[in-house]
Formats: structure tokens, C-alpha cells, sequence
């Protein structure tokens, strides 16, 4: 019984539960969560304390957009503040996306209970429903918008994807450029709270069409646009499309036409979607406005004069160097680029050579314009005198093995001085009073004069490729030596040597100042300081002798036949100092030229004009081409100062 | 205890059963519902338009026999001028038209015109619009352009089936293309946020560069007639001031509007003969 009962109280004993102070298993496991929660706990403060700027930091680039809009650029006025190149406002109307969120939600519902109900087993995919329900809901409001402009415009799938999937913060344009009639329909009968909106954006607007448009440039698409001190840089951002100048003083003065971009910094659902208002905004700002110093009537008149010819006018102030007309022809209808040049009009602008600026980009032989630093050379170098002939003209010379020939001798010059060789053109004297001054003299006059290397004036394109030779120049370029003959062409202005038309304007605008270099320039400033130079170095009777020449050139010489009509009509009685010239080049179009200034007692405007022929070989001649063009312009210019009245406009502040 | 504490709760429990109500009952019972409570004020306010009416017609009778004969020479004499002006008018009316045919030019809407009194001026920092006499008994559709002597009123908004309800151009929602008396350029028109009892203003975006307009030299700003909702050559108001927008691209101006817009007793509803 004892042992029954010991044997009942041990069971009875083990039944019972026992709690030990000490359990090594259970320690164990506090040890592992402890060290769990450690871990956590550690792994919380840091983030918290430590990773607490990053993670804000990716909070904000997740849930922030920026939008970038950019500045109108800056006007462009003529030296009398007409307007060259504005901006024209441009209308579209657009749909904000980003407030039709529930929208687009409701459409697909329905769109695809409509599937379900009509029992379609070929179910699209859920991005397909939402696709379509965003092109249903746009084409709604689009059609309200047909509705009110009689129009049946439909929605371009694509491209709505394409904006919903990369730019849905801005809006979305249904219908752009609107025409006044059509935007005024819709501020009248949108309503004022609706996702539909009219969005004004500015494009580039030419009054003057294609007047100056190699020197006014154009502009083409910049998405790139940038803000300064603008936060967010870090941001993901949507950049509306800019402007940059592609060419012309567009492009030269890009910084400074350029506007200051505006932005917007709004936080995002989500879904993408836009919460207003926004964080931060800044409005744009419009560009420095550019004042050149071109007088569009002197511009349009040269243009008109050369009309459907290949070549180039420039006339500039010879006092400040500044450009009153840089014309340049085939040219190119500037409007025909806003908002964007087609491929047809750039073809049409390709097939008629239309892109280049003669007046900075094509490099001529400058013929017989070239004589008048023939004679400064020679006058310089003492090879010649004015009261002395040099040579008796009978219209050929043979030197040298040679027969050199005097292409403006219909009728033998005789002994001819050198006013009547420059009025007259003489050939045979140039040839004689070149080889007299010696090529290097002749080559360092051109030099001198800066007329082998470019002008420097704000337009891009201006070439390289212009020449004076020299015998140095002809063995390193093309290995060969320097022969009289090269000497003799070179005083008539033909063989190798090379100018622009601006070039030789400046010339002129140095010479009429009894100078050596014009900087000519395209910004207008009222109070510019006339320019100075290193003299020319001539006698005063050397430097007559060649302006009586140039002045008996316009009067009864080589110019006499086309600018003594256009003088009568010029008011005052205004001397003209010329030269023409018309520069041969062997199996290609010659090239007709004429330079000038005026008044001759006190030159106020230089010009140079050279007009290619339309025909390989044909005599085309300075006095019947290119006077015409610079008669024109000098008489608009005299016609203005007599009547300044009439013509002066108030110059806009820039 | 609790039932005493349900009872003292039961008007909340009963606003906010109302406000759940009101919140998921489907779009077209709370229309009817407001269309509804509407038609049923609309007797009380014209009667109590009519009320001022005869209380106005009283007030009138209280005036001498001098008083009324020197209005009545007053009034002879405004027709006469309004005579002349309407000859006048004709004769340009025919201009106009004859230039038309000859530019071959679309000729503007043609309207039906509906006088009607006002029944209630609702003025407020939110909206500001009237209710008239008139509703679709008189044939008044939605969106017509509403007219008084001084030039425009607004658009109507609602209709009634004896009343409508007419959104003034010094309400912010209304938005209209006028020009700058001269100019050719539509520019946007849009209604201010105007506090009550004060001079109503409006904004005008869009406005030309070459624009100038100051309080000293105020301009005119009119109906553009481009919109197809209201004709042109109706005043609008008065551009007191304009300034650059900072894009440079357009001016943003104030306009001033005709201080009898708040007081208005009679107007006139254009109705569109030949509704697009």
C-alpha cells in the first residue's frame, strides 16, 4: 500500500507543471529576438536619423514635377524702330489631361461593361481599355470643339499616348494655330471652367516678309530650354518647346534675344496627376530686344532693284561703319519658317540656291572696282602720276610674249591720265601702271585695306575665301610661279584676287574717309563715334585725282550711261563718286559690279553691289547691272533726307 | 439613461442620414430636385417683384401734376433724340449691309428682342447674376445674350419655366470676345472677382501690345460680334488700365463696368432667330 501510495504521489508529482529559474532553449530565443528588434530598432534610427534627407529627398523627386516654359524672345527694329522680327501670338486650344482623371476611370467602366455585356470573348487588355477610353473621352471634348469651329478634327491615337505616357502635366493641343475668328468663338462659348482651355504661345512674326532675311536670321526649335536659379533641377521636368537662332543675327545675338524661361513646380498624385497650386512658379520673361542698324526702306529698295538676279548690296555709313542695307538675292520668305519651315519650302529654297548670303558668303573677283588700289599703290609707290600718262592706249598691248587687251576699249584711250583711266576704265593703263608699282606693293595695298580677311560683322557664315595674291601665296598653294601677267590681271582686279561685296563696301566707306579700315557693324546706336583709321597716305591731289576719276565715272565714264538718269532725280544735286566693274570669270557667270559714296564733299554712305550674270561668259557689265541697284538706294536715301518727315519713325526703347 | 442620450442625438443622426442622402442620391433626382425647389420660389418672386411693382406705381402716384408734366417734357424730348438717332441708325444699318453684300461678308445673327423685368438681384463675392420675368414661356433658351441700355448684361444661364436666370459679365464664369473700340484684334473679356456693393470690374487678357489705356484715357471695349454669341458694337465697359504681361507677348488690363449693372430693373434677351 506504502509503495502504491509513493508510486501515485511521484505520478501525481510529474503531472504537475514546474518553472525553472534557468531554461538554456527559451534564453536562447530571447537572445535571437533581441537581436532581431536590435536590428530593427538600429535599422529604423538610421534611416530615421541618418537617411532621412534621402529619403525626403526621393519623396519629392517621386511625388514633384517640374514644367519649364520658355521666354518670347526679343523684338528686332531697324536703325528707325520699325519693327523687323516680333512675335506673333499663336492660339491653340488644349485639353489639361491631368483633370480628367475620373474621367478617363468612368469610360473605361463602361467601355468595358459594354464588352461584357455584348458578350466579346476577345477582351483588350486593361492598358488597351484605358487607352481607349482616354481617346473617347478626348475626342468628346474635341468635338465640342468642332462643334463650335464647324470642323472634324479627329484625335491622333499616337500621339495621345505618346503625351499621356511622357508629358502629362501639360496640355495637350487639339487644335493649334487658331485662326482670330475662331478663337473668339471659343472664348465666348467654352466654358470658363473646363479642361478644355485656349494656350497662347508666341512665334517668331516678319512684317517685312523676306526683306533682310539673310541678315535677320530664323529660328528653329530648341527643346533643351533651361531657367536659371529655378529649384528642382534634380526634379523629373517637362520642357515646352523653345526657340534658338539657326542663323543671321538670330543666331549671333541668341543670348540676348533669347527670353528668360518661366516654371512650375506642382506635386503629383500618384497616378501622375496634377495637385494644385503649385509649389513654386516663376512667369517667363521676354529677351533683350535688338536694335540693328539697317534702314528697311534703303533694304527693301536695293532688294527690289536687284529683284530676280543673283547678287548682292551693301550700303553702309561711313562715318560709324554701320550697315544701312545688307541685301542678298535669291532670297527667302522668313515667314515661310513660322512656326516651322516644310520640307517644300526648304526644297524650293535649296533649288534656287536661295540659302547663301552673297553678300558675306560668295567671294568675286572684284574687276575694275579693284583699280582704285591699283592707283593708290601706284600713286603710293611713286610708280605713277596723275598728271603723267603712262602709256598710250590703242586698245592691245603686247609685253611680255603676250597680248593684253583693254576690254573696255571700243574706242582707243590714247595717252590717257589716270582720272580719265579710272572714269574710262582703262585696262591697258592698269595693266602698265601694275607692273610699274610691282605685285608686292600691290598685294600689300590690298592687305592694307584688310581685304584678305573677313570683315568681322555679327553674322555668321562669313567666308574665309577671300584672296589678295601675292607670288608667295600662288607657289604654296598651287606650286607655281608668279608670272607679269598674273601682275597685270591683279591690277584690273581679275585672276586670283577674291572680295565680298561687303569687303569692298567697307573699302570704299575707308576711302571716302581717306582712311584704311571700316569694322562695319549691325547694331544701330545713336550716338556711335565715327570710326578712324591709319590714313591712306596719298597727297590731297593724288587722292583727288582718283576721286575726279570715280566722280567722272558716275558722270560721264562707265557708271555715266545708267546713274546719270537716276541723279537728276536725286535731290540737291548730290556728287557721286563710283567705279564700275565687271569681272570675268573664264567658264563661269561673270560677275558686275559697281562701288560708290556720296556726298563726295562729305561721303555719308559707301556701297558695293555686285550682280552675277545669268549666263556662263556673257559681258556683263557693271554699268548696266550693278548701277542700277546702288542709283536706287542712293536716291531713297537722299529722298529721305530731304524729307526726313516723312520717314522718321519714333525708335522703340530697347 | 441611453434613450434619453438617442433622444437628445436624433436631430444629428438625422442631419447626417439627410447629408448621406443628398450625398448618394444619382445626379438626375438632385437636378429635379433643385429644378423643382426652383419653379417653386419662382411664383414667390415674381409676386414679390409684381409687389414692387405696384409699390413703385404708388410711389409714382404720389408725385404732382408739375413733376409728372416736366418728365413727361423730358421723355418727348429723349424720344425725339432717340428719333434721330434711330433714323440715323437706318442709315447706317443700310451701310452696313450694302458693304456686306458687296465684300460678300456673312451677315450677323439676327435676334428676336424679349424685354424683361428683373425679379431678384443675387449679388455676392461668388456670383453675381439676376433673375428675370421671363422663362421658356416666352421661348428664352440657355446661352442667350442679355442686353440693357448701357450695353451688356450677360448670358442666360438657367431657364424656368416662367423665369430665368441671367449670369452678369461682372460674374467671373462669364467670358466673352470683345475688341478695343477701333481696333480689329478679339481680346478675352472675363468677369472680376467683385466684393459686394462695390464698383464691378472685369479683366481683359490677350490685349495687343500697340494698346494703350489708362484711367485718365480710358477706351471702350465692345463686342467683337466673332463669337457668335453676342452682336457687335455692344458695350461692354471701360478699359481703365492695361499693363504688360510678363511674357511679353500680350497686355492684361482691368475694365470697368456700368455701375447701373447693380441696379438693374429692366432688360432686354436677345433670342437667337436662327440658333446654330
Amino acid at each position: 500500500m506504502a509503495t502504491s501510495d509513493t508510486n501515485l504521489a511521484d505520478r501525481s508529482g510529474s503531472l504537475l507543471e514546474t518553472h525553472k529559474s534557468y531554461q538554456p532553449r527559451v534564453i536562447f530565443f530571447y537572445f535571437v529576438i533581441f537581436a532581431l528588434l536590435a536590428t530593427l530598432v538600429i535599422g529604423l534610427a538610421h534611416e530615421q536619423l541618418f537617411n532621412t534627407a534621402r529619403h525626403l529627398d526621393s519623396e519629392r523627386m517621386q511625388n514633384q514635377r517640374r514644367i519649364l516654359v520658355p521666354g518670347p524672345r526679343g523684338n528686332i527694329y531697324d536703325r528707325e524702330g520699325r519693327l523687323l522680327v516680333g512675335n506673333r501670338p499663336r492660339f491653340a486650344v488644349v485639353l489639361y489631361l491631368d483633370e480628367l482623371k475620373s474621367e478617363f476611370i468612368n469610360e473605361a467602366r463602361i467601355i468595358r461593361r459594354n464588352y461584357a455585356e455584348a458578350g466579346d470573348k476577345d477582351l483588350p487588355t486593361r492598358d488597351q481599355f484605358n487607352q481607349i477610353a482616354r481617346v473617347s473621352v478626348v475626342q468628346r471634348y474635341l468635338d465640342q470643339v468642332n462643334g463650335i469651329l464647324q470642323r472634324t478634327s479627329t484625335v491622333d491615337r499616337v500621339d495621345l499616348k505618346k503625351h499621356f505616357d511622357r508629358q502629362l502635366l501639360l496640355p495637350y493641343t487639339l487644335i493649334d494655330d487658331l485662326e482670330p475668328n475662331d478663337y473668339a468663338k471659343l472664348v465666348e462659348r467654352l466654358p470658363v471652367k473646363s479642361p478644355l482651355q485656349l494656350y497662347a504661345s508666341s512665334t517668331r512674326f516678319y512684317p517685312y516678309g523676306s526683306a533682310a532675311a539673310h541678315t535677320l536670321g530664323y529660328v528653329g526649335v530648341e527643346t533643351d530650354i533651361d531657367v536659371e536659379d529655378f529649384p528642382g533641377e534634380d526634379l523629373k521636368t517637362f520642357k515646352m518647346k523653345g526657340t534658338i537662332g539657326r542663323d543671321g543675327l538670330e543666331k549671333v545675338f541668341d543670348s540676348r534675344l533669347q527670353g528668360e524661361a518661366g516654371g512650375t513646380i506642382f506635386r503629383v498624385s500618384p497616378a501622375g496627376y496634377k495637385i494644385n497650386p503649385p509649389l513654386e512658379k516663376r512667369l517667363p520673361v521676354q529677351g533683350r530686344n535688338l536694335v540693328t542698324s539697317l534702314d528697311i526702306d534703303l533694304q527693301r529698295v536695293a532688294e527690289e532693284a536687284i529683284d530676280d538676279q543673283t547678287g548682292a548690296a551693301v550700303a553702309i555709313d561711313v562715318k560709324t561703319g554701320e550697315i544701312l542695307v545688307l541685301a542678298s538675292k535669291p532670297d527667302y520668305n522668313l515667314s515661310d519658317f513660322s512656326p516651322r519651315l516644310t520640307h517644300a519650302a526648304a526644297a524650293d529654297i535649296e533649288a534656287r540656291q536661295a540659302w547663301t548670303n552673297h553678300a558675306i558668303s560668295a567671294a568675286y573677283p572684284p574687276g575694275s572696282t579693284f583699280k582704285i588700289i591699283t592707283s593708290i599703290a601706284a600713286l603710293r609707290s611713286g610708280a605713277i602720276n596723275p598728271d603723267d600718262p603712262i602709256v598710250d592706249c590703242e586698245g592691245t598691248l603686247r609685253k611680255y610674249n603676250h597680248n593684253f587687251v583693254c576690254e573696255n576699249g571700243l574706242v582707243h584711250h590714247g595717252e590717257i591720265l589716270l582720272r580719265d583711266a579710272i572714269a574710262e576704265s582703262c585696262d591697258i593703263y592698269f595693266y602698265t601702271a601694275a607692273w610699274l608699282t610691282s605685285v608686292e606693293k600691290l598685294a600689300a595695298e590690298g592687305k592694307r585695306f584688310h581685304l584678305n580677311e573677313k570683315t568681322g560683322i555679327e553674322l555668321p557664315n562669313e567666308t574665309s575665301r577671300m584672296v589678295v595674291p601675292d607670288p608667295e601665296w600662288k607657289m604654296r598653294t598651287r606650286d607655281e610661279s608668279w608670272v607679269p601677267g598674273d601682275t597685270a590681271h591683279m591690277g584690273i582686279g581679275q585672276g586670283d584676287v577674291l572680295v565680298t561685296p561687303l569687303q569692298m563696301a567697307c573699302f570704299v566707306a575707308s576711302f571716302a574717309r581717306g582712311e584704311t579700315y571700316t569694322h562695319p557693324t549691325l547694331l544701330h546706336q545713336a550716338d556711335r563715334p565715327a570710326q578712324h583709321s591709319a590714313p591712306i597716305g596719298l597727297k590731297p591731289e593724288q587722292m583727288q585725282a582718283i576721286i575726279d576719276g570715280m566722280e567722272g565715272c558716275v558722270t560721264h565714264g562707265t557708271a555715266a550711261k545708267t546713274l546719270a538718269l537716276a541723279s537728276e532725280k536725286i535731290p540737291g544735286g548730290i556728287r557721286i563718286a563710283g567705279k564700275t566693274g565687271t569681272a570675268q570669270v573664264p567658264g563661269r557667270k561673270n560677275v558686275a559690279w559697281f562701288i560708290c559714296f556720296a556726298p563726295i564733299e562729305n561721303p555719308e554712305i559707301a556701297m558695293a553691289v555686285a550682280v552675277e550674270g545669268d549666263t556662263p561668259n556673257e559681258a556683263y557689265q557693271g554699268g548696266i547691272y550693278a548701277v542700277p541697284v546702288a542709283s536706287a538706294v542712293l536716291r531713297k536715301y537722299f529722298d529721305k533726307k530731304a524729307h526726313p518727315s516723312a520717314f522718321v519713325q519714333p525708335i522703340k526703347p530697347e | 439613461m441611453p434613450s434619453k442620450r438617442l433622444d437628445q442625438a436624433r436631430p444629428f443622426l438625422t442631419l447626417i442620414i439627410v447629408v448621406v442622402a443628398w450625398l448618394v442620391l444619382p445626379v438626375v433626382v438632385k437636378t429635379f430636385t433643385r429644378a423643382g425647389f426652383f419653379e417653386l420660389q419662382a411664383p414667390l418672386n415674381v409676386a414679390a417683384s409684381y409687389a414692387r411693382d405696384l409699390q413703385e406705381y404708388w410711389s409714382l402716384r404720389l408725385h404732382t401734376n408739375d413733376e409728372l408734366i416736366e418728365a413727361s417734357r423730358d421723355l418727348a424730348r429723349l424720344n425725339a433724340q432717340y428719333e434721330v438717332a434711330a433714323q440715323q441708325n437706318a442709315g447706317l444699318q443700310s451701310e452696313i449691309e450694302r458693304l456686306e453684300a458687296l465684300l460678300k461678308l456673312p451677315a450677323y445673327a439676327e435676334y428676336r428682342s424679349e424685354h424683361a423685368r428683373v425679379v431678384r438681384r443675387d449679388f455676392s463675392g461668388w456670383w453675381q447674376r439676376i433673375v428675370i420675368r421671363k422663362g421658356r414661356n416666352y421661348g428664352i433658351p440657355v446661352g442667350a445674350p442679355v442686353i440693357f441700355s448701357g450695353g451688356v448684361v450677360g448670358r442666360v444661364t438657367e431657364v424656368y419655366a416662367y423665369t430665368s436666370v441671367v449670369e452678369l459679365i461682372s460674374n467671373p464664369g462669364v467670358r466673352l470676345a470683345g475688341v478695343i473700340e477701333g481696333e480689329t484684334q478679339p481680346i478675352s473679356y472675363q468677369g472680376g472677382i467683385n466684393p459686394s456693393f462695390a464698383n464691378a470690374r472685369g479683366v481683359i487678357e490677350f490685349v495687343p501690345l500697340n494698346v494703350f489705356a489708362n484711367a485718365a484715357a480710358p477706351k471702350r471695349l465692345v463686342t467683337s460680334g466673332l463669337g457668335g454669341v453676342f452682336p457687335p458694337g455692344l458695350s461692354i465697359g471701360t478699359v481703365v488700365k492695361v499693363e504688360p504681361s510678363t511674357d511679353g507677348l500680350f497686355k492684361t488690363g482691368e475694365v470697368e463696368l456700368d455701375p447701373r449693372l447693380g441696379s438693374l430693373t429692366e432688360v432686354t434677351v436677345l433670342v437667337p432667330l436662327n440658333p446654330e
